[in-house]
């Protein structure tokens, strides 16, 4: 066998699908001398590479600690299922894209944790490093790992795998938690439990999992949760950063020569949601909102532009049609992307604010179909949601579309929601019939073509840090039924009908509103070869139900349980600025079917202005 | 030729880009080199020339696509320029926005036209159990023979041509010091008539049960290295 383990990685990429996922050397690229650097991070994206690269929140981490001379950042991906066999049948670790050096040589790993089906790729990656799965069996000379992103919000099922998370928006906690690894190892009293505790006691956002005892109740449900030391929060306050005009923004990007998934300027225009959708996590958990201006954004836009060549710009924010001066930026940044044949395109379009100058000044020419997402069928479910969206805006959206020749319009809906009936099912249908009979009765619409209107309906899952957290989800055999309905309902041949699948949506649902205990399942779904569990052809239901039941839990405790309104969660020990008492009335709202105006129009107390913010629409504190 | 001042967007002057494609940057594929240039154009900010339709871009032609797996030190590319800069300038330009395993060697005037290719030059390494002196002349003797037939795949699938008259000339050594079968072949590059170098290792594989093994004992790497005209040694430029 050949000499080193990097010229093994060389000879398995003829043998391997799309090799140009491992082969590295992008342009862009942050390249350091490993001697001369003190503290050594990479970030981990547990899934494909094409999909790691698209991530916003690594593009802009990885320039926030290269930008530190004495920290080197690299990147590296969850090997695709082939290249793994490959690694483990030639004993090839897994490597950093920069310096093709073994993960278990570095300092600190990071994992950015974006949705709950990744973990098995966490720990596979830890497994394919050579590294103990669990942080107690990690070492001082083992690095630190680190995780962050929107699942560390409620990360209990893998917290004895992590030795500790950052909450929030880490583009100042990163810095300062390998800043301190750094004068802790230069002053020689290094040690990973004084580094932590010290983390955890000066470093705002830092949350040390096993420095807190978990304690439960016979029912099964969480008693308390104890510091085990005095000096640290008994809460844990999510990060932000404060004004986004003077937060970091990358001017350049590591360039893949593959295509990824968003492969394109991503531009961040502002942060948090003024709506607050009942069932969406986002909306919460990354409040207030902070805008930045259209000057900042344009010269953000310029440089980047100049910096990578590409041809596309998309306005990434939660719901971008609510950026308050949309107008002036898309004005502004046509300017000079017409002349320089950059297109811009928005990714998420709400129906009410989606107008028809705004579509003349978004990508036109490349693609015939617009997606819009009503989520609910009917005026009253949408009501209980706060979707905040009417029929009547619907119709005038595809209108718009229609008008300027697309044909094809794709609808997102959700089944399970709270209060769900068939009549709500029912509406998913129908509203796609009306938007059928809307192209018809449209004048301006294409000629001689046949509209596709494709209603995409996925399961309910409630997340921790919603109004709907204290719900229950379907059970398999009512979304199974739900589905049949729902299809027997869709009678239109113009009407394409598909539906996730209701068996991921549980294990999600299972891990999103986990506890820790769930830590054993996930150790021994690792062991049992699990991994891409995102990807409907690695996932398999009964293993996963199978390995929960090892670990001596039950997947209905955690999906199928309604709450009690003073149970106390996984995830409380978690202060994302938004009240439990908020998230109370809100869901009290929904039963109702009572909605809460936007932030814009009306302050609803929901409490992340505490943590401040400019240009927020926030009443100050 | 055209003088500085005459180049515009309606007279654009075309210039070639002679650049490497070596180390790990083998493995990505004809396309995704495609739209890395579209992109490495952009930033370099040479003045491009762009198509006038609906979704104008950058003309980049390409000469030879190269094979996955397959390095290159002398791959060309035909560019437009809609206003005039020196082929300095522009070599100098592309160089600081692309890294090492991609890089510009020479921008010129082209002197032919890609249809003028004749043959494409090749060093092929290939590290395989029992290479030998021995081994050298068995290769030699398999490549000497007439004809040879092999199975080509085609668009309409599975065709058998001979290859001995597309290959030009064909030289292999036995490397004892780094235990290498070193082959320096050159093959037809025309259109019609195109010989991919990954022909000889399959016909090698298959008659010699070379790289018969695991792919971690034994292994080969491929570098196109020239291009020339129809008569096989004058460089095409």
């Amino acid at each position: 066998m050949s000499r080193n383990y990097r010229e093994r990685l060389d000879n398995v990429l003829r043998a391997v699908q799309k090799p140009g996922r491992y082969c590295g050397g992008e342009y862009g690229q942050t390249l350091k001398d490993k001697e001369k650097v003190k503290a050594r991070f990479a970030f981990c994206f547990p899934d494909s590479y094409e999909i790691g690269m698209s991530n916003l929140g690594i593009r802009i981490l990885y320039g926030v600690l290269n930008r530190e001379d004495d920290i080197w950042c690299e990147r590296a991906y969850a090997p695709w299922p082939d290249m793994e066999e490959m690694m483990k049948k030639y004993d090839i670790p897994l490597t950093a894209a920069e310096s093709g050096d073994p993960l278990s040589e570095f300092d600190i790993i990071g994992f950015t944790l974006q949705y709950e089906m990744c973990y098995t790729n966490v720990l596979n990656m830890l497994k394919l490093s050579g590294l103990p799965l669990r942080a107690e069996d990690r070492g001082d000379d083992m690095p630190i790992v680190i995780g962050g992103g929107p699942c560390s919000y409620n990360a209990e099922p893998v917290a004895d795998f992590f030795d500790c998370f950052s909450i929030g928006e880490g583009e100042e906690a990163l810095v300062e938690f390998t800043k301190l690894y750094i004068k802790m190892k230069e002053e020689g009293r290094y040690t990973k439990k004084d580094f932590l505790l010290e983390a955890a006691k000066t470093i705002g956002g830092i949350y040390v999992p096993s420095f807190y005892d978990v304690t439960y109740n016979e029912n099964g449900t969480i008693k308390a949760y104890t510091p085990i030391y005095d000096d640290i929060p008994k809460k844990i306050t999510k990060r932000i950063m404060k004004d986004m005009d003077k937060s970091y923004f990358p001017d350049k990007l590591v360039m893949p020569y593959i295509e990824t998934v968003q492969d394109r300027i991503m531009l961040e225009v502002y942060r948090g949601c003024i709506r607050g959708c009942r069932f969406c996590q986002a909306g919460i958990i990354y409040r207030p909102v902070r805008e930045k201006t259209p000057a900042v954004l344009c010269r953000q836009a310029k440089c980047l532009y100049e910096n990578t060549g590409y041809d596309e710009i998309s306005l990434s924010s939660l719901s971008i049609s609510d950026y308050s001066q949309i107008q002036d930026l898309t004005t502004k940044l046509l300017e000079w992307t017409n002349e320089n044949k950059v297109s811009l395109s928005l990714p998420s379009l709400r129906v009410d604010s989606f107008t028809k100058e705004l579509m003349d000044k978004i990508a036109t020419v490349r693609s015939s179909s617009l997606t819009f997402a009503p989520e609910a069928g009917t005026q009253r479910l949408r009501d209980v949601i706060n979707k905040n969206v009417f029929e009547d805006d619907l119709m005038r959206a595809v209108n718009v579309a229609f008008d300027a020749g697309k044909t094809q319009v794709k609808l997102y809906f959700m089944n399970g929601l709270p209060t769900e009936t068939s009549e709500d099912l029912e509406g998913i249908a129908k509203l796609a019939t009306n938007v059928v009979n809307e192209y018809y009765r449209n004048p301006n619409r294409r000629k001689g073509k046949s509209p596709q209107v494709t209603i995409s309906v996925a399961c309910f899952v409630p997340k921790p840090f919603t109004p709907f957290q204290w719900e229950t989800q379907d059970t398999l055999e009512e979304f199974e039924e739900k589905i049949e309905y729902l299809g027997d309902c869709v009678t239109d041949r113009k009407v394409r009908y598909t539906h996730h699948d209701p068996r991921t949506s549980r294990i999600e649902a299972v891990l999103a509103r986990g506890d820790r205990r769930l830590g054993k399942a996930l150790e021994i779904a690792c062991e049992e070869g699990f991994r891409f569990d995102a990807w409907e052809e690695y996932f398999d239901y009964d293993k996963w139900i199978s390995v929960i039941e090892k670990a001596g839990l039950d997947a209905s405790f955690y999906a199928n349980r309604r709450r009690d309104d003073d149970e106390i969660f996984p995830w409380d020990i978690i202060d994302c600025g938004v009240t439990k008492e908020f998230l109370m009335r809100e869901r009290n709202n929904a039963y109702l079917g009572k909605t809460t105006p936007s932030c814009r129009e009306k302050c609803s107390a929901c409490g992340a202005n505490t943590l401040g913010g400019e240009r927020s629409c926030c009443p100050q504190k | 030729m055209l003088s500085p001042k005459m180049i515009s967007d309606e007279n654009p002057q075309n210039i070639r880009i002679k650049f490497r494609k070596v180390g790990m940057l083998r493995y990505i594929s004809h396309l995704d080199l495609q739209r890395t240039f579209a992109k490495v154009i952009v930033r370099s900010g040479i003045p491009a020339w762009y198509t006038k339709g609906f979704n104008p871009h950058a003309k980049l032609v390409f000469a030879l696509p190269l094979s996955i797996g397959t390095q290159s030190e002398c791959e060309l590319l035909d560019i437009r320029l809609s206003r005039y800069m020196s082929c300095d300038e522009v070599k100098e330009r592309l160089n600081s926005v692309l890294t090492d395993e991609l890089s510009v060697i020479d921008v010129y005037e082209p002197e032919s036209k890609f249809q003028d290719i004749g043959y494409a030059k090749y060093e092929i390494n290939i590290v395989t159990n029992g290479a030998s002196d021995d081994m050298a002349d068995n290769i030699r003797a398999l490549f000497s023979k007439k004809p040879i037939l092999m199975f080509k795949h085609t668009k309409s699938g599975e065709k058998e041509i001979d290859i001995a008259p597309l290959i030009d000339t064909l030289n292999v050594s036995y490397d004892g010091e780094c235990d290498l079968i070193r082959l320096s072949a050159t093959l037809s590059a025309t259109s019609e008539n195109y010989l991919s170098p990954e022909m000889l290792i399959t016909a090698m594989k298959d008659s010699l049960e070379i790289l018969s093994t695991d792919i971690m004992s034994e292994n080969y790497t491929i570098m196109r290295t020239a291009l020339y005209l129809a008569d096989g040694k004058t460089e095409f430029k």
